[in-house]
């Protein structure tokens, strides 16, 4: 730990706090005093945590239909298999084409057609093909992850540097073993590059999903979707601090997956 | 009685780099026999390099031929050759051990095997204590030296090394020159070494092949006759290195002036 960690995080957590008091202090200022429904900053539209966390523990409880943990799990689950799902085609089919010039150039145009097609735009044919459920918002978070990985990989496909794969050939490498043991570790230093990004947009993927996607879909895109059929700030709040809070752990774990494999590159060396 | 190991006939190379033609080797034959540890030097840019590279089928000559052990060169590296590189080639995501295993892990050695060997070869570099560290946290000088025993580990009987001191400073080369030459003296490999650096040739090798400057043909081929096993630092001062150091500097002095005229 280096000196002056402790008070860094003493800041975060003031900043934090003070942020959150200002907030339920502000919302509670009437505009004009006794009259009920004015205020300076309404809460009707942004709530307060105080109601925030009322309607945090209501929505956990089993008093709902769909409790808060089982949207929280449902946005989790597919969120993962989208990530994961991406990553692997999304590697293999960059170090296809990364290593392979002529199935480069005739993938290319489509490649880049359907890249740049906004995903979002697929939404309702998704939608449409695979149903309200589950599988349809895996296969949205897959169609934004795997471009991302899929062009970093072809990348580092690229520039493995030509001499290593001479020196191990010189070492009595034949293609197979070049390929374990240069072409893909070299190449996945790149992917992982990409992971962080990736878990990300999985997860804007999968929320998209679930704005369209129904109750059948759950998962918090729906609960945020349906505050705002029911004008319910609260619950909007509520939802987008469980994404946040889902964000930031799936980021450091990742995190902690790429400092693992990437040990020995010099920028995750420990000092 | 001694065996010719690399025969090089007559060996030219000429560039295409657009619509120009660039030569770079013309008309190169040698004979490198066994056990024989020959250096290539000469002003840079004379295609000393090249020649190395197509002993080593890393690139095809234009016209002529080079044997290995009788066999005309193709495509793919002749198996009892072993390479150095000028650049880093050291695996940065394998540790020092598992990059000096590599080409036994290639050749599907036991396990026990290579770890016996290479631990061998950590000791003989003076790698101890680092065999699980990554290239990353290693100085230049021993990176080149995991890339030196890297190659060696595996007994190659012929080596190429191109500059593989170059990148070095003083100090660092002449230790490198010292463990060389000891572990040549023990195996004696048949070794092409190219530099630059004539102080370095006259050092290491038996037999000192000059080149002219681009394009590069022979100018001269010089025997060493300092005897072995010869010490790095004290050789230096020695009037046998002077004199033979001077006659070569007058022969590349003699490229250098008429590029500079």
């Amino acid at each position: 730990m280096k000196p002056g960690h402790g008070s860094v995080w003493a800041w975060r957590v003031g900043i934090l706090v003070a942020f959150l008091v200002a907030w339920e202090y502000l919302t509670g200022i009437k505009a004009i005093s006794k009259m009920p429904g004015l205020y300076w900053i309404d809460p009707f539209f942004i709530s307060r945590p105080s109601a925030i966390a009322r309607r945090f523990v209501f929505l956990m409880s089993d008093e709902v239909r769909l409790p808060l943990w089982r949207m929280a799990l449902s946005t989790v689950q597919s969120t993962l298999w989208g990530f994961m799902v991406g990553i692997t085609s999304g590697f293999v089919a960059g170090l296809l084409l990364g290593r392979n010039d002529r199935i480069a150039r005739v993938f290319d145009p489509f490649i880049v057609a359907f890249n740049s097609l906004p995903r979002i735009a697929l939404v309702p044919l998704i939608t449409m093909v695979f149903g309200f459920g589950l599988l349809a918002k895996i296969v949205l978070a897959w169609s934004i992850v795997f471009f991302i990985v899929f062009f970093n990989t072809f990348q580092g496909a690229r520039s493995v540097d030509a001499d290593l794969i001479s020196s191990a050939r010189f070492l009595g490498a034949g293609e197979r073993q070049i390929l374990r043991t240069v072409i893909v570790p070299s190449t996945l230093a790149w992917t992982f590059a990409s992971l962080t990004p990736s878990i990300s947009f999985a997860l804007i993927g999968v929320v998209v999903g679930e704005f369209i996607g129904g109750e059948s879909g759950g998962g918090l895109g729906y609960l945020i979707i349906q505050s705002l059929g029911t004008l319910n700030a609260a619950d909007m709040m509520v939802a987008l601090f469980v994404l946040g809070a889902i964000g930031i752990v799936m980021a450091l774990g990742i995190r902690q997956i790429e400092v693992r494999l990437l040990r020995w590159r010099p920028e995750y060396q420990k000092r | 009685m001694s065996r010719v190991r690399i025969a090089i006939r007559d060996l030219s190379k000429t560039f295409v780099q657009g619509p120009r033609e660039v030569p770079a080797v013309s008309a190169v034959s040698f004979d490198v026999q066994d056990r024989e540890f020959v250096a290539v030097v000469g002003p840079s840019g004379c295609g000393k390099s090249t020649i190395l590279n197509m002993i080593g089928s890393l690139i095809a000559p234009t016209s002529g031929e080079i044997l290995v052990d009788g066999t005309r060169v193709g495509a793919r590296p002749a198996p009892q050759i072993g390479y150095v590189f000028q650049k880093d080639t050291v695996f940065p995501w394998r540790t020092v051990e598992r990059n000096i295993a590599l080409g036994l892990e290639y050749r599907g050695l036991g396990r026990a095997e290579v770890v016996a060997r290479v631990k061998e070869a950590v000791k003989l570099a003076g790698l101890e204590g680092f065999e699980e560290a990554f290239p990353a946290t290693l100085s230049g000088g021993m990176r080149q030296r995991v890339a030196l025993m890297r190659s060696l580990v595996v007994n190659p009987e012929i080596l190429l090394m191109d500059e593989p001191f170059g990148a070095l400073d003083t100090h660092t080369k002449l230790n490198l020159h010292a463990e060389l030459l000891g572990l040549w003296g023990s195996r004696q490999q048949t070794v092409v070494f190219v530099t630059h650096d004539l102080s370095e040739a006259i050092t290491l090798a038996d037999r000192i092949v000059v080149m002219t400057r681009r394009p590069g043909r022979i100018k001269l081929v010089y025997d060493v006759k300092l005897p072995r096993p010869r010490d790095v630092i004290a050789l230096r001062e020695s009037a046998e290195y002077l004199r033979e150091y001077g006659e070569i500097w007058h022969a590349l002095g003699e490229e250098f002036q008429e590029r500079l005229g």
